[in-house]
């Protein structure tokens, strides 16, 4: 809701717009629209408007249902109808689910047995998680292909709204000095880090079932990953540019047990603060063999990145929120100073900052101001805040309105959802063989030290903070 | 002249408070042009506190800015505090730039650690530091050696800067720092301030080769270095100190004889604190000369 809200603000909502909320629990109109009052206010980007939320909640509406109930889905679609036609949204309609996974199937063939012929056009609006492996992933495109076509569906990786993400694109692909040195040649290797210092706040039930790897692995980060790594798309439209992801998802190459490393926090610190080990959590089982971190060295098997090592890191109650994608090049072939003189430079990285702080930043090397000649690395940043007065959008924002506008670009396709699952599944396999001795890191840390070993034993490091 | 142009400061908060305060605050500064100013950092600056020494730190900070953009977080341990909690307070250091219509500014976040977030610091700072820049700690007073919170800091740091000076009981505390030398590039600012004295003993050579007593008129940190110094230089532990306290170093004599006094006035605070900034890479040295004061 706070992304319609800022959308509304931005007057990007069509005149002719409605929202229908729905749930099990017993709501009216008035105290749903309280509630997403309240939302707003506490977390929207932009001010609070009376005039912009009174045009937006007055046409909210309730309706409170079981999918399992034919009759009350009747009214949902009575509902809808009644305001299709006030309002003449000339039957055009986003459902947007954000359901827990033993729903979907019911929903989706209560909305698919809805489908009347009408006018307009229909877009689904699918969250994460896409299944729990290959097998249901693919279970779960079969039941909404039953109702939907692929463009029809919508998967949702909020990552890929997020306004760094897509700059990573305009970063490679709008300037001339980064893509011919974006390859084996000069790059050394990628890191890709998400990391949260959160724990899995009152999520036991799904956490203990996803883990990091389904989590963050399987989506976000591989995400990520393609498009750090794939070839420029012919143009910018969704096919175009999933086309190239799903080439990198292929090309991946499944990583051997000592290319993964996996782990669970125990007690530690964060903010100061004690906090308990996952075990301890409300919800998770004392001797559960849930992940909440894994790293792994990736290979891209293609042209463009062949033996260049993409190392990335994910998970919980880690030393700091922060999801980074570093670019390391190599080193410079023969630098001509003193080995002192260069002993404060590092290589030249490209870091690009997803959250927070949003923005790029690249270490060079330059000469300390003075006598003789001391090199220091420095940083050329560029900071969303400090170019643009424009506030970054939220990444909701941008694809709740690329789904009413049909564009599908930064929408996950279900060949890509697969080629993950196909990943996440190999390496899962491959845990059932042993059983870690949990817990291996102290929250509030950069995770187990096998997760520094995997580095140190190619002569590379994590980089530091 | 750097002026600290806007600030913030709220109690018992989160660390997601302090960076929503950074980028507010940085987008206030927008000048004429409606473009932010320019932040530039080369490290994150840290300081540990305590109490007695909050008005020097920020007398050593003032007008750093300039000379060292770095983000600055000092930390203000409390452990006796009847509360635990963390209070913040943060502003903007900002300078002109000859040529540039907008301001530089770097961060300065003062942290006050109450009760037990005292005993974790560095999960407290470890989410301000810059990515990728170089760390430098700035200890006020004698570490307590073996503590949890210097043993968390020195972790996340890549130069510890001590002042030896303000460290009772010496030399028996050099024992102590020899043992982090091999964890972070270690600096000293007793041994900055002999900088100039080294010197000229170094231009003594190679009379100074059988030197028997050195008498130093100044710290007990200067003195024992200096002889340290002297020691490891010229491999030999049987030069005698004999120490005669100073505020300050006034004087050596080697063999009763007064050696010359080096030329110019000794350097201020900020501008010792300001070299020992400008290094990163190890001293072996000056360890060399703590191993040495030992003997």
């Amino acid at each position: 809701m706070p992304a319609l809200y800022s959308l509304a603000y931005r007057r990007l909502l069509p005149s002719r717009f409605a929202v229908v909320g729905t749930s099990r629990s017993d709501e009216t109109d008035d105290g749903f629209r309280e509630d997403m009052k309240q939302a707003v206010q506490r977390y929207a980007r932009d001010e609070f408007r009376q005039d912009v939320w009174d045009e937006l909640s007055g046409s909210m509406r309730y309706v409170a249902m079981d999918f399992d109930d034919d009759a009350a889905e009747s009214t949902l679609d009575d509902v809808v109808t009644e305001l299709d036609g006030q309002k003449q949204l000339g039957g055009n309609r986003v459902y947007y689910l954000a359901v827990p996974p033993p729903a979907f199937p019911t929903i989706v063939d209560a909305l698919g047995k809805h489908r009347t012929e009408r006018s307009g056009w229909t877009r689904l609006i699918v969250e994460k998680p896409f299944g729990h492996d290959l097998k249901s992933a693919q279970e779960l495109t079969a039941l909404l292909r039953q109702h939907f076509a692929e463009n029809e569906i919508f998967r949702i990786d909020h990552y890929l709204g997020k306004e760094t993400v897509q700059n990573m694109l305009a970063l490679r692909f709008a300037n001339g000095i980064f893509e011919p040195i974006w390859n084996r040649q000069f790059i050394d290797h990628v890191q890709i880090t998400v990391a949260e210092s959160i724990g899995i706040e009152g999520r036991a039930g799904y956490y203990e079932q996803a883990g990091a790897i389904r989590d963050i692995f399987q989506n976000h980060l591989l995400q990520l990953l393609a498009l750090t790594a794939m070839e420029p798309p012919i143009d910018f439209t969704s096919e175009s540019v999933r086309n190239e992801k799903v080439k990198v998802l292929k090309s991946l190459h499944t990583p051997g047990p000592k290319s993964v490393v996996r782990g669970q926090y125990g007690r530690g610190f964060v903010e100061g603060e004690e906090v308990p080990a996952y075990r301890e959590e409300v919800g998770v089982a004392s001797d559960s063999m849930t992940e909440t971190f894994v790293a792994a060295k990736l290979y891209v098997d293609n042209w463009r990145w062949a033996d260049t090592p993409f190392y990335v890191r994910m998970g919980k109650r880690l030393a700091r929120r922060e999801t980074t994608i570093a670019i390391q090049f190599k080193r410079a072939p023969h630098p001509p100073f003193e080995e002192t003189a260069a002993e404060g430079l590092r290589p030249n990285v490209l870091l690009v900052h997803v959250q927070p702080d949003e923005g790029v930043s690249l270490a060079i090397g330059a000469k300390v101001p003075g006598q003789g000649m001391t090199i220091q690395t420095v940083h050329m940043d560029f900071l969303y805040g400090g170019a643009f007065r424009t506030g970054l959008p939220e990444a909701y924002e941008r694809l709740i309105l690329d789904t009413m506008l049909g564009d599908a670009t930064l929408f996950t396709r279900n060949d890509e959802i697969d080629e993950q699952w196909l990943l996440v599944d190999a390496i899962v396999a491959q845990w059932q063989r042993d059983r870690p001795a949990f817990p291996n890191y102290a929250a509030g840390t950069w995770g187990p030290p096998s997760s520094e070993e995997l580095l140190r034993r190619d002569g590379r490091s994590w980089r530091r903070h | 002249m750097a002026s600290a142009l806007s600030e913030w400061a709220g109690d018992d908060v989160r660390l997601a408070d302090v960076d929503r305060a950074i980028a507010r605050l940085r987008g206030q500064t927008a000048g004429k042009s409606g473009q932010p100013s320019l932040r530039t950092s080369v490290m994150t600056h840290m300081a540990w506190v305590p109490e007695p020494w909050i008005d020097k730190a920020r007398a050593a900070l003032s007008g750093m800015a300039e000379r060292h953009p770095s983000r600055a977080i000092l930390l203000f341990p409390e452990p006796n505090a009847g509360s635990d909690g963390i209070d913040a307070g943060v502003s903007l250091e900002c300078y002109a730039v000859p040529g540039v219509d907008r301001e530089v500014c770097s961060e300065v976040i003062e942290l006050r650690l109450r009760g037990m977030r005292s005993k974790a610091p560095a999960s407290i700072v470890e989410p301000l530091l810059i990515s990728d820049l170089p760390v430098f700690l700035r200890w006020r007073g004698e570490p307590p050696w073996g503590s949890q919170e210097l043993e968390q800091l020195v972790d996340v740091t890549d130069r510890l800067i001590v002042d030896s000076t303000e460290w009772d009981d010496l030399p028996y505390p050099y024992r102590n720092l020899a043992t982090l030398f091999d964890r972070a590039n270690t600096s000293d600012i007793a041994w900055a301030r002999t900088s100039r004295w080294r010197t000229l003993l170094a231009s003594l050579w190679p009379d100074i080769v059988t030197v028997g007593t050195v008498r130093v008129r100044g710290t007990q940190a200067q003195a024992l270095l200096i002889v340290g110094w002297l020691r490891s230089r010229l491999e030999r532990d049987d030069i005698l100190l004999e120490h005669v306290q100073a505020e300050r170093l006034e004087g050596i004599d080697l063999d009763g004889k007064p050696a010359p006094f080096p030329p110019g006035d000794p350097p201020i605070p900020s501008d010792v604190l300001s070299d020992e900034l400008d290094r990163l890479g190890r001293d072996p040295v000056y360890e060399a000369a703590v191993l040495a004061a030992l003997q």
